[in-house]
């Protein structure tokens, strides 16, 4: 807990960019997370796609988009560089958009909708935690942005 | 699927959970004792999945094999993948990670059943 958040002043900064804080303390959870969730929606996404795809071609299509969202998060968190916090902190982003749009649309046009994303409903068939999560992750992203002292 | 030990699975994963929340608030690292419960949940994941193994070879299948064998294979793998990812961190966000990798046990111990059940 010591080293939490006070690595980042520059005194022990990597000079490749290595921010090993960035998959420690609250990361850590925050890369198991999105760990379990590039994993479901990955999978569920390519038995959508492989199985029937012709039923909801754009349920699908979305279902594998955010996938491929998590994955990217993952692997940005897992990776802690200063490059790969700003990449997290698109696809986090992108992630909040996806689910508060994807969200409206369901509610709003069931029909577009037959069959379920990651994200619909603002991912209530995942306990809500799609919406939580991008919220959780940005706060997280942007606490650790590198502090200058000059 | 054995009805029974599903039960006993689910709810020794909500149990490991609940320890490992209580652990992350009171700024505990991870236990013994709760290494202990997710060894003994390993080995009865195993247990479980190796009777379902036996059930589809020999003919007694899900509506959909492969996305139940799916599911097998992710449970089986969860537990030691979580707890290696958590014991690393030695926080109480360890402790985090290991309830996460708990509940998670347990939604998968539920849709297995769900899945198999069709």
């Amino acid at each position: 807990m010591a080293d939490d958040g006070s690595t980042a002043t520059g005194a022990d900064a990597d000079p490749r960019g290595r921010r090993p804080t960035l998959r420690s303390g609250p990361g850590r959870v925050l890369v198991a997370v999105y760990a379990v969730f590039a994993l479901s929606a990955g999978a569920r996404a390519l038995v959508q796609v492989l199985t029937d795809f012709s039923a909801a071609p754009l349920a699908y299509l979305l279902s594998a988009f955010a996938a491929a969202v998590y994955v990217v998060a993952t692997v940005a968190l897992v990776r802690s560089s200063e490059r790969s916090r700003r990449v997290a902190l698109v696809s986090v982003g992108v992630e909040l958009v996806g689910v508060v749009t994807v969200g409206l649309l369901s509610v709003e046009d069931p029909v577009a909708f037959p069959d379920a994303t990651v994200w619909s409903g603002f991912g209530a068939g995942y306990g809500y935690v799609p919406l939580v999560l991008p919220v959780l992750g940005l706060w997280w992203l942007v606490s650790q942005r590198p502090r200058r002292v000059v | 699927m054995l009805f029974p030990f599903a039960v006993v699975l689910g709810a020794l994963s909500l149990a490991l959970a609940a320890w490992s929340l209580v652990g992350a608030l009171r700024a505990a690292r991870p236990s013994g004792g709760q290494l202990l419960l997710a060894a003994v949940l390993e080995v009865l994941v195993l247990v479980q999945a190796a009777v379902a193994v036996v059930y589809v070879v020999t003919g007694t299948r899900p509506v959909s094999t492969a996305t139940f064998a799916g599911y097998l294979l992710t449970v089986v793998v969860l537990l030691p993948v979580g707890v290696f990812w958590g014991l690393a961190d030695r926080s109480r966000w360890g402790n985090g990670v290991l309830a996460i990798t708990a509940v998670t046990t347990a939604v998968l111990v539920l849709r297995l059943e769900q899945i198999w059940n069709g």
